[in-house]
């Protein structure tokens, strides 16, 4: 006979379960696995089952999570070369920039004018690169009509002002 | 473009008005200020003048000029005048001064035409020009010889705001950029600059939340936000507030948002939409814990400083009684108070109930750009009820939404009329393809109209907007028969618009000459025997010049600071900088204090004379006794033993024989009112209307060396301490002095 308090833990566990399981139905309809159609009836759970439910919910969860990830990796892999060495850039411009941050949170910000135009020329390449991107992308139908020379001699001239500024601001 | 040589030549033929009635003078205060620092930048290069020191005001203190003062216009000023000299044209720099202000306003009509173009066309373009070359709220500022801020910054507001609009339009990186460097001559010229880094994020984010993300969008904010805080940051006003004060976290928050936002648009056009609907699952439940985090951060951040980071006069933009409650000299200056109703009909005049018009044609259609031009009205016009000051930055936007309302009723009418005289075919559509872009979706609401207005593309598409509009055309006459008015009636209203106009510009034109034209250096007044001229002013600071040593100080109430560094050349002791309370506080004490204790306190500061501005005899009304009050609040905000209910008899401020004790004994009544009884013999004051309470008194510790010829300034001087004390204090200063081998000069902050 279960104490009153193990039953109130069956009941709260219960209620958990199903909630759980709601999570798992709402991200299930966007699974794509085969193994999900095993799962599809989160009605007929039972409380003795509640550890197997439990486990497959979070396996689901990170099912998802890897489809997701995998669906992703193939959209993006199907990008053109130029737009993934822009983005390179990018992620270049911004790893800089968090080294940045970081070397001035152990070394102190003494010369703060060097630190922010250090910082932002960072954040400015990649905002620039980023407009660039843009431009550049074909299936970007607003600037079709642009010519990605006139995009590249925009992007240069920005660059030119933004270092010109920080040259003068760098101290 | 013709047609807008016209506007440009009745702003310059306006501003000119007042230096054909008085001459090519500067006016008012500040301006003085401006002038004196441009014959120092022309004087001595650029170097200079940004490590500037200034040791002729706020003595003992001095001023960082380079530091503390916006250079744009000085700089602007110096470049003209030096262009000038090297084409071996040989003006002064007071000239250039002088006709600086109506040749940027001339400029700033043009840069409304342009603004206005690219939120709803050219007709209204043209309006909007010609409504701002006019304004009186404008013209106020930008008279020759008003050579203030505001002048240039009003024209780098407006063009900075058509850079924004056009980068919007047109997701070009160039316009973007130049957008920045605006924003950076409008850093230089005017700490109004705030309005435009906190009304563009407002802008972004109004866009990003109706859902008109687009990244012509990204385009024409994110690199302003990056290189506008840097460029900011080169201001050495401004230097590190760009990133530290609460004015500008706005930008980068909104900064921060648009990155979210086009990060989301860009995985919603990679993924399908289930995938896209994981995401955001996993996304919200990571994202909401980290933001949490980091806002929690911020806000300890911001809230652990007493004015949660804002300065003083913009917290007073945003809670109007916090200057009266905390900083009396702020609330003390007159253009920092609220206007009055009159004084809208006064500034914008007609355009006061054409703008709301203007709004609603905005809304039809709403655009990118006519979002941008509704918002920008309603803070402007919340910003003007604060302060009168900020009226003038109504003034522009008021003359934009006036002329789209103005072009769209001038257009819905004419066509009426096009369309109902008789004879005239139907084979003019071109025609409504220009004014007929708005008008069009209006009035015909086909399908294929409104396709053009729900893909709103960049300005390159106008040529598939066209084409849209010849198909549109060639629905059914009778649609547009039923939306058009009647002859009779358009005709009247044509003739009524043209009469309002007529009647604005008629007001225009006698403000601008009766009531902004004046410099208030040089008054004048008309009596049945012609104009008198008034000239006391430039009366004392000449004598002062020409009379006194080079290095001695004079003292009087802040106002005048500028004017006599720059007229009389001497050291004062504060000025309109108000950059000191305490400095302003201790001159407010002196003047409020009885003789002896203001001797006292202006001795300790080395003052020379004292300058007093009194207006009794001839009815000017802005002379310090109407000041004093405030400088009794001033005074007793930092030394306690001055309180303004001494001052006041039953809360009432007099100076007749019912006024209190100590106001009769303070310097500011004795220095005013002294030997005034001899010009009429009943000492009546005309100002205060009433006779004044202490005729016949002598002045124990200054002289009188000068008073002007209508004794609008009058100047004292400090009498040297006494060698020798006579009587009853000599027994016990001897015993003072024998305690203590102090010197007989006390110091009173001991």
């Amino acid at each position: 006979m279960p104490s009153p308090v193990g039953r109130w833990l069956q009941v709260k566990a219960c209620g958990l379960v199903q909630k759980s399981s709601s999570l798992a139905k709402v991200l299930l309809f966007s699974a794509v696995d085969q193994a999900a159609t095993r799962r599809s009836q989160p009605e007929a759970v039972h409380c003795t089952n509640t550890q197997k439910i439990e486990k497959m919910g979070r396996s689901t969860a990170t099912k998802d999570a890897q489809a997701l990830f995998r669906t992703l990796h193939s959209a993006y892999a199907a990008t053109p070369t130029n737009l993934k060495i822009i983005d390179l850039y990018i992620v270049f411009a911004v790893v800089t920039a968090v080294i940045q941050v970081v070397y001035m949170a152990i070394v102190g910000s003494f010369p703060f004018n060097s630190f922010l135009s250090g910082l932002l020329s960072c954040v400015g390449t990649a905002v620039l690169a980023v407009c660039l991107r843009i431009q550049v992308n074909k299936e970007n139908k607003e600037f079709k009509d642009l010519p990605p020379e006139r995009a590249f001699a925009d992007f240069v001239l920005c660059n030119v002002v933004l270092h010109l500024v920080i040259m003068n601001f760098l101290g | 473009m013709a047609a807008l040589e016209t506007p440009q030549s009745s702003t310059l033929r306006q501003a000119f008005g007042n230096v054909i009635k008085y001459e090519s003078v500067i006016h008012e205060f500040d301006p003085y200020f401006n002038y004196r620092v441009t014959q120092f930048l022309t004087k001595n290069g650029i170097y200079d003048f940004w490590n500037w020191f200034d040791d002729r005001t706020w003595y003992p203190l001095g001023r960082v000029i380079g530091g503390t003062v916006y250079p744009g216009l000085t700089l602007t000023a110096g470049t003209l005048w030096r262009i000038m000299n090297s084409l071996n044209i040989p003006l002064s720099v007071e000239t250039v001064c002088v006709f600086t202000a109506p040749i940027f306003s001339a400029f700033a009509s043009w840069a409304a035409y342009l603004l206005t173009k690219e939120v709803k066309g050219v007709g209204a373009g043209l309006t909007a020009a010609a409504l701002l070359a006019m304004v009186p709220s404008y013209i106020s500022r930008s008279v020759a010889g008003s050579y203030d801020n505001e002048a240039v910054a009003i024209f780098a507001l407006i063009f900075t705001f058509y850079l924004y609009i056009k980068a919007l339009n047109t997701g070009s990186l160039f316009y973007a950029t130049l957008n920045a460097i605006s924003y950076f001559y409008m850093v230089c010229s005017w700490g109004g600059y705030t309005f435009i880094i906190n009304l563009i994020p407002m802008h972004v984010l109004l866009c990003i939340v109706t859902g008109r993300y687009s990244s012509r969008l990204y385009i024409a904010y994110a690199p302003l936000v990056v290189l506008g805080t840097l460029l900011a940051s080169l201001v050495p006003v401004v230097g590190f507030n760009a990133v530290m004060t609460s004015e500008h976290f706005a930008s980068f928050l909104v900064f921060i948002i648009i990155h979210v936002v086009a990060l989301v648009y860009y995985i919603k056009g990679i993924l399908s939409p289930q995938m896209f609907k994981v995401a955001v699952t996993l996304v919200v439940s990571i994202g909401l814990i980290v933001c949490g985090a980091v806002l929690a951060v911020l806000i300890a951040m911001v809230a652990s400083s007493p004015t949660k980071g804002w300065s003083g006069r913009s917290l007073s933009l945003l809670d109007p009684t916090y200057a009266s409650k905390y900083i009396p000299i702020i609330a003390s200056v007159s253009e920092h108070q609220p206007p009055t109703w009159p004084s809208y009909f006064m500034d914008i005049n007609v355009l006061a109930f054409l703008v709301p018009a203007g709004i609603i044609a905005c809304f039809l259609p709403l655009s990118d750009a006519s979002s941008f031009a509704v918002l920008y009205i309603v803070t402007s016009v919340y910003f003007s009820g604060v302060m009168v000051r900020l009226m003038l930055v109504l003034a522009p936007a008021a003359c934009i939404m006036s002329g789209i309302a103005l072009s769209e009723a001038f257009g819905v009418f004419t066509r009426s009329i096009k369309f109902q005289l008789p004879g005239v075919t139907q084979n003019s559509p071109v025609n409504a393809g220009d004014t007929g872009n708005v008008m069009q979706n209006d009035v015909v609401k086909t399908e294929k109209s409104e396709d053009s207005l729900k893909e709103r593309p960049s300005r390159k598409n106008k040529k598939k907007e066209k084409d849209n509009v010849e198909r549109a055309t060639v629905v059914p006459k009778t649609e547009k028969r039923l939306s058009v008015l009647p002859l009779e009636a358009s005709v009247i209203a044509i003739f009524l618009l043209v009469l309002l106009g007529a009647f604005y510009v008629v007001h225009c034109v006698w403000a601008a000459a009766e009531a902004y034209s004046a410099p208030s250096i040089v008054l004048t007044s008309r009596s049945h025997d012609g104009l008198h001229v008034f000239d006391d002013f430039r009366e004392a600071y000449g004598w002062l010049r020409h009379n006194t040593e080079v290095d001695d100080k004079v003292a009087s109430w802040w106002d005048y600071g500028y004017q006599t560094t720059a007229m009389a050349n001497r050291t004062v002791i504060v000025d309109n900088n108000t950059w000191n309370n305490t400095h302003i506080a201790t001159v407010g004490t002196a003047m409020s204090s009885p003789e002896k204790a203001a001797w006292e306190i202006f001795n300790s500061l080395d003052v020379k004379y004292v300058l007093v501005v009194f207006g009794g005899l001839v009815g000017y009304p802005s002379d310090d006794i109407n000041k004093f009050l405030w400088m009794v609040r001033i005074g007793g905000g930092v030394f306690p033993h001055i309180k303004e209910p001494d001052y006041l008899r039953d809360g009432q401020y007099r100076i007749d024989s019912q006024a209190t004790p100590t106001m009769l004994n303070s310097l500011m009544y004795k220095l005013s009112y002294y030997r005034f009884v001899e010009t009429d013999g009943k000492g009546f004051d005309r100002v205060r209307n009433t006779e004044i309470g202490k005729k016949y008194f002598k002045l124990t510790h200054f002289e009188e060396v000068f008073t002007t010829h209508h004794w609008m300034v009058r100047l004292y001087k400090l009498k040297p301490p006494k060698n020798r004390i006579r009587g009853k204090t000599k027994k016990a200063k001897s015993k003072a002095s024998s305690k203590r081998s102090g010197t007989l000069k006390k110091n009173p902050w001991h």
